[in-house]
């Protein structure tokens, strides 16, 4: 466990070790406490649009909380304003804009726009440069082959801003791959022809999903796994395979070798409890223990290529930060609750004195 | 047709407040705040932290209709303290501990992305 202590002991950034909690009231004086935890990270596998890493010494409230923020709070950027100057492809306008906007753009800058809602330097339309970036596609067939229009026909008025690139994919799947011909909006015929100028704006996955960053956020509880070796021992080799196989995932081994059950990964254990049921109907209840640790959990994280996976997760803390910062009480708030002190002194029994003195 | 807007889920109407107090007139030293435009989000994370807190005798929360958006958080402590006083503690020591998480994800990414290059 990380332990922090400041120098001087009556600083009130006083941190406890939990093993210590009990002694809480020695080592804190004059009431000054607090309750900080300090979170552990090890981060497993990064990429740019996926990370894995195990968040220990922490709650599952925060653990949620920053799922819940990655999926649903952090901005990003997205077409939410099409303004169609021809169309005559087989899609309706209303299709198209749809389309549009579900397309990820690249939203490194959107942490710092204003959204278009709160933004006062343009007429509350929203194009300015603070709060919006254009867009713009023209494309016309003029082959008997149809032509596909992808979110790479887009022009943007901001080369920082562009639809989410996934030509690397080309390396992986010979070069046809389809992802790397970019997101197909609409196909058109000869003679089709589509022209429209498009409005992306700052937004949050809470209000539309197009705007959230996510692709998968999730967070599983690491589970410790501890075999009862002697009650193992009374088993059979035949009985133990049967055992280890009636785990839907591939948690538990029998060593070729020892003919002992292994754990071989504890984290493909999906909480179903077959293997527990298994070991009652064989007679040997309490052949293994599983318990999920409560304060130490291992996220992936998958992101549309929008932000990157790591900074999407540094996004939500700082968005979290200032959720919290906005729902500290204003100090007017505070203020009126003072001109009832007296009487809130009153009700913790202490307003004698008070009472008597307003009296003289 | 008659669906309220989807920004009236996060943005907090012009002239409402974000947080109100209201003292509870049976219970000593409890107290209910309402937090305008929040969610368990929030509410879940503070009601967790105020239970850590010896002094709070009592700390739930609740979202009292799917179309009204607030969040109701309940607070009752012993007389050492007050609910204000707890709510302010629990908000102040979750923002010291993003604060530290955040700085250690940040070292650990350095350190990752050292290793690639």
């Amino acid at each position: 466990m990380l332990f922090v202590m400041d120098a001087t002991i009556s600083g009130p950034h006083f941190a406890i070790p939990l093993h210590l909690a009990p002694f809480k009231q020695l080592l804190c004086f004059s009431g000054e406490q607090n309750f900080i935890r300090f979170p552990t990270v090890r981060i497993r596998e990064l990429k740019d649009d996926y990370i894995k890493f195990e968040l220990r010494d922490t709650d599952t409230s925060i653990a949620n909380a920053l799922r819940r923020i990655m999926i649903a709070e952090v901005p990003t950027l997205a077409i939410d304003l099409v303004e169609m100057e021809s169309n005559s492809s087989v899609l309706n306008d209303e299709f198209i804009a749809h389309r549009l906007g579900l397309i990820p753009l690249k939203s490194e800058r959107a942490m710092e726009m204003r959204l278009s809602r709160d933004c006062d330097a343009c007429d509350g339309d929203g194009s300015c440069e603070y709060c919006s970036i254009e867009f713009n596609l023209n494309v016309k067939c003029n082959s008997d082959q149809t032509l596909d229009v992808t979110s790479h026909d887009l022009v943007s008025s901001d080369p920082s801003v562009v639809p989410v690139d996934n030509s690397f994919a080309q390396d992986i799947s010979g070069f046809d791959a389809p992802e790397a011909r970019g997101v197909l909006i609409v196909k058109l015929r000869r003679g089709q022809e589509l022209k429209l100028r498009a409005i992306a704006r700052k937004g949050i996955g809470k209000d539309h999903a197009k705007w959230s960053p996510a692709a998968t956020v999730a967070f599983q509880f690491e589970p410790e796994i501890h075999i009862n070796e002697a009650l193992m021992e009374t088993l059979t080799l035949e009985e133990k395979k049967e055992w280890v196989d009636s785990c839907p995932t591939k948690v538990f081994e029998v060593d070729p070798q020892t003919q002992q059950v292994v754990v071989v990964d504890a984290e493909a254990y999906t909480y179903d409890e077959e293997i527990l049921k298994k070991a009652d109907a064989m007679g040997k209840p309490g052949l293994v223990e599983i318990i999920s640790r409560e304060d130490s959990f291992i996220f992936t994280v998958e992101s549309t290529g929008a932000i990157q996976a790591s900074q999407m997760f540094i996004n939500a803390i700082d968005i979290l930060k200032t959720k919290l910062d906005a729902v500290r009480l204003s100090f007017d708030t505070e203020e009126a609750d003072d001109q009832f002190g007296e009487l809130g002194h009153h009700m913790r029994g202490g307003g004698i004195d008070l009472v008597s003195r307003v009296i003289q | 047709m008659n669906a309220p807007d989807r920004y009236e889920r996060f943005v907090v109407p012009e002239g409402m407040k974000k947080v109100s107090y209201e003292r509870d007139q049976k219970i000593m030293n409890a107290a209910t705040f309402t937090v305008q435009r929040e969610d368990h989000t929030i509410g879940n994370v503070i009601r967790m932290q105020l239970h850590r807190d010896p002094s709070v005798l009592f700390a739930g929360y609740r979202l009292p209709h799917p179309l009204q958006y607030k969040l109701v958080i309940k607070i009752q402590t012993t007389s050492q303290s007050s609910p204000m006083q707890a709510y302010n503690l629990a908000v102040n020591d979750l923002d010291k501990e993003l604060d530290h998480l955040k700085q250690v994800f940040q070292e650990e990414i350095n350190q990752k992305q050292s290793e690639y290059y």
